[in-house]
């Protein structure tokens, strides 16, 4: 505690660092906000400038982006059906109807104070207990059990944002073979990359770095909703949705705190473990909602819960996500590896000594965590009632600039053009795909999950000597594995009847 | 008092001067060159070791040769993403390639088609590093080469190691060359992620790790690691406890992790001895010098000019080349 009040000391006591607490709060959230450049823009922007910033600024500057950023993607998820990263997805489902029907206030206003609430949520159990935690996880947690943990997210959350089973399944499967593209996870062995197509030749070096889901997603939502909206003008059948100001009243935080708990418990657990982070977090905090909501039926037509459910857990992975940084110098994503690269660069090593040796560090980057999340809630009150607005500004005017943003963004992310055409035709194809029934969520999904989950099995079933049936002779992997294979079996019987009993079956 | 002023300053002078060395030896920029920022690509992550060491380089050669660069990072495909932008560049000089040994066992196996001493122009080598073996320190059943050597040989198989997958890697090369010679069965476990394999050894879900020192500096200062044996024909200062593998009975000369900077060929001469030059300055700089001692990267001579660098690459090539085909991999 002693430690805290002294990391806030800092970190307010200077007026430097106020300042860039402040244009990190702020450039994170409109990074995060705007469809197509992200947080990691504006990172991978600002990386060469810290270089010559004091350590403590640096490193307080990329956490306190890092929070706003992860929320900053909802605003754009509710108002326009775009997430503006991959973890914000689930948003859309509810958040985008709540819109259509004139409720965006209440819906980014559940977005803010779910996000705020996660991540303090999250930022308290870090200080508390991030070294204990993180030799736990890395302990418990091994190959075999990363895989059953991503084979659950996925058996639970296949069907979401779909028409049906069916088509929810073939999505997600669609995802995993797109994942596929790339060079293999064992031998490094180019898949993809070149052969011949109806008698074309082609090979490309490009597509040995994979198809990466951060332009899938900028096409399945950005440009696929400007074409949808397009056609929607051009038809003359498009309604502007009306802009609402209303915050969720006290009494309907109330009715969904059982989903927020849950939420957060989901989210800081899947944030610890490396590599998986907000995205599997937000996907299972939002399926786990719709499993357990007494309002199941209204989900994806426009529930607040839905909306909490997803908020609360991306922002509840982010504090921990910085736990195994810290602890053992192990990022868990990009940003978190340009956190581990500044404090690189400034000569310090995370990992258990950088409690020891960078102390006062740790505990600024904490303090800076706590309050970015605490300052959400007062910045996106302001957001609830002036984004919404954008809203009244023609979409005919707003698309040139989405899809200018979307290209800059698929082109930033990794400085490949091939990523620029994989965005394009992603917009085409889920343009059909939201025609059709078939989820785009479900494609990223597993294009996500797929490429952890192949990374995973392949080093699992090295160290069993190939032997499946080595998941289930540990506990956690054995455990997970199975009731996923339950959640799919019941999922399976439930489309069969046609009804409505799942509750009523697994209780 | 003023004798002695002015000797202090005359010695500071020399200081500099000698400091400044390979600065002063700087050629005249060619008319117009490095009027506008250089792009320098990174074939990796940004905050990966590349990435480190592309922008500590960038930084050096600014203050030593007035070059500006923007530093541009083009990760996928274990390195190879980025190498098609590269040869579409002109060959100009104004776009720099950092790229590690990857690139040289990937020309090897036939999986790129450049070869980094043909099709590209070596600038310099800035980092030059052997591997070694790692353990955790509280395993109890083993600690040290020999009583590693006496568990693998008691229980073969069952030891694991945490590698770079990729078929015909440096790191599997290396293992399959010090397993030949010692009749080890080691388990290799392919990891496409370096990090990962930090957590893999630490958690207690592999038994042993591949790596070089620079790279796990962190756990080697807060005890979590060990080295065991290094890959080198002597011992360095700073590890004086792990045996090389020439004392551990492998006569073989271990392959190493090199990182260095290229650009097309083709590139105009002036403009290329230029950059040649920044490229010596630069490593001689200060603050270039703290980064390398930071990686390790004192402890052997991490530094090599164009001549030594195709020498360096041919040579590897032909290990690569040699052991493919002991190993049935490539073409």
């Amino acid at each position: 505690m002693e430690q805290f009040l002294d990391g806030t000391f800092n970190l307010f006591g200077d007026g430097q660092a106020v300042l860039i607490f402040a244009l990190g709060l702020i450039g994170g959230m409109l990074f995060g906000a705007i469809p197509g450049v992200n947080m990691l823009t504006l990172g991978a922007v600002l990386l060469p400038f810290t270089i010559t910033m004091q350590p403590e600024h640096a490193v307080m500057l990329f956490s306190v982006i890092y929070c706003a950023g992860v929320f900053g993607g909802a605003i754009t998820a509710i108002l326009f059906n775009i997430p503006g990263a991959p973890e914000n997805a689930p948003t859309c489902f509810d958040g985008y109807p709540m819109t259509m029907q004139g409720r965006s206030g209440k819906a980014i206003g559940a977005a803010v104070s779910c996000s705020a609430i996660g991540g303090v949520a999250s930022a308290v159990l870090m200080m508390s207990a991030t070294g204990l935690i993180a030799s736990w996880a890395v302990r418990a947690f091994g190959p075999q059990e990363v895989f059953a943990l991503i084979f659950f997210g996925l058996a639970v959350s296949a069907s979401i944002g779909a028409e049906n089973l069916w088509k929810g399944w073939l999505s997600v499967f669609a995802g995993l073979i797109i994942a596929t593209v790339g060079t293999d996870p064992v031998g490094g062995i180019p898949r993809f990359n070149e052969g011949s197509f109806f008698g074309l030749e082609f090979s490309s070096y490009y597509l040995s770095a994979g198809i990466h889901f951060i332009p899938m997603i900028l096409g399945f939502f950005a440009v696929s909703e400007v074409l949808t909206q397009a056609m929607h003008i051009s038809k003359g059948t498009r309604e502007r949705p009306k802009a609402g100001l209303d915050f969720p009243t006290i009494a309907e935080f109330l009715s969904v705190r059982w989903t927020m708990l849950r939420s957060i418990v989901i989210g800081f657990f899947a944030g610890i473990l490396p590599g998986i982070g907000a995205t599997l977090a937000a996907f299972l905090g939002y399926s786990q909602a719709h499993r357990w909501s007494k309002k199941r039926a209204n989900f994806g037509k426009g529930e607040l819960e839905g909306v909490v459910a997803s908020e609360t857990a991306n922002n509840a992975a982010t504090g921990a996500a910085m736990i195994p940084l810290l602890a053992l110098g192990l990022p868990g994503g990009a940003l978190t590896a340009m956190i581990m690269g500044i404090f690189q660069i400034h000569g310090m090593e995370p990992g258990p000594l950088i409690f020891v040796n960078s102390g006062d560090l740790v505990w600024i980057t904490f303090a800076a965590m706590f309050w970015a999340n605490l300052f959400i809630i007062l910045l996106g009150w302001l957001q609830t009632k002036t984004v919404v607005q954008i809203l009244r500004v023609p979409f005919r005017w707003l698309a040139p600039g989405i899809l200018l943003l979307a290209v800059i963004g698929a082109y930033a992310l990794r400085n490949l053009f091939i990523d620029v055409w994989v965005m394009f035709l992603a917009g085409i194809v889920g343009y059909l795909l939201r025609r059709s029934g078939y989820s785009a969520a479900g494609v990223v999904l597993g294009l996500i999950l797929g490429k952890l989950g192949e990374s995973a099995f392949s080093k699992s079933m090295q160290l069993m000597d190939y032997n499946f049936f080595g998941f289930f002779e540990r506990p956690i992997s054995a455990l997970l594995i199975t009731l996923g294979i339950a959640a799919i079996i019941v999922s399976i019987i439930n489309e069969i009847r046609g009804a409505d009993v799942q509750k009523a079956l697994m209780d | 008092m003023k004798v002695l002023q002015n000797i202090a300053g005359a010695s500071a002078v020399v200081a500099v001067l000698l400091m400044a060395g390979p600065a002063a030896a700087m050629p005249d920029k060619p008319a117009g060159f490095g009027n506008r920022p250089l792009t320098m690509i990174v074939p990796f992550g940004a905050g990966g070791g590349s990435d480190q060491l592309a922008r500590a380089m960038a930084k050096a050669m600014e203050e030593e040769a007035g070059l500006s660069f923007q530093v541009i990072n083009k990760p996928g495909g274990g390195g190879t993403a980025a190498i098609p932008d590269f040869m579409l560049a002109p060959a100009d000089g104004y776009t720099v390639l950092e790229h590690i040994d990857n690139a040289i066992s990937a020309y090897a196996a036939g999986d790129i088609r450049e070869n980094p001493a043909e099709d590209w122009i070596p600038l310099c080598m800035t980092q030059i590093t052997f591997s070694q073996i790692y353990i955790r320190p509280d395993d109890d059943r083993f600690s040290d080469w020999e009583s590693f050597v006496a568990y693998a040989k008691a229980n073969p198989g069952d030891v694991t190691m945490a590698n770079l997958g990729k078929v015909g890697s440096k790191e599997l090369v290396v293992m399959q060359q010090l397993s030949d010679a010692l009749d080890l069965d080691v388990k290799q476990i392919a990891f496409d992620k370096p990090a990962e394999r930090y957590g893999a050894l630490i958690g207690g879900h592999v038994d042993v790790l591949f790596e070089q020192p620079g790279d796990v500096r962190n756990f080697l200062d807060a005890g979590q690691m060990k080295p065991i044996l290094t890959f080198l024909d002597s011992r360095p200062d700073a590890f004086p406890d792990a045996p090389t593998h020439l004392e551990a009975g492998a006569d073989f000369d271990a392959l190493k992790r090199f990182r260095g900077f290229y650009v097309k060929k083709g590139t105009p001469q002036d403009r290329l001895d230029y950059l040649v030059a920044a490229c010596k300055a630069g490593f001689a700089n200060e603050g270039y010098a703290e980064f390398n001692k930071k990686k390790y990267m004192h402890l052997i001579d991490s530094y090599r000019d164009t001549e030594g660098s195709i020498e360096l690459i041919n040579n590897a090539v032909a290990t690569y080349r040699d052991m493919y085909k002991q190993l049935g991999i490539g073409n």
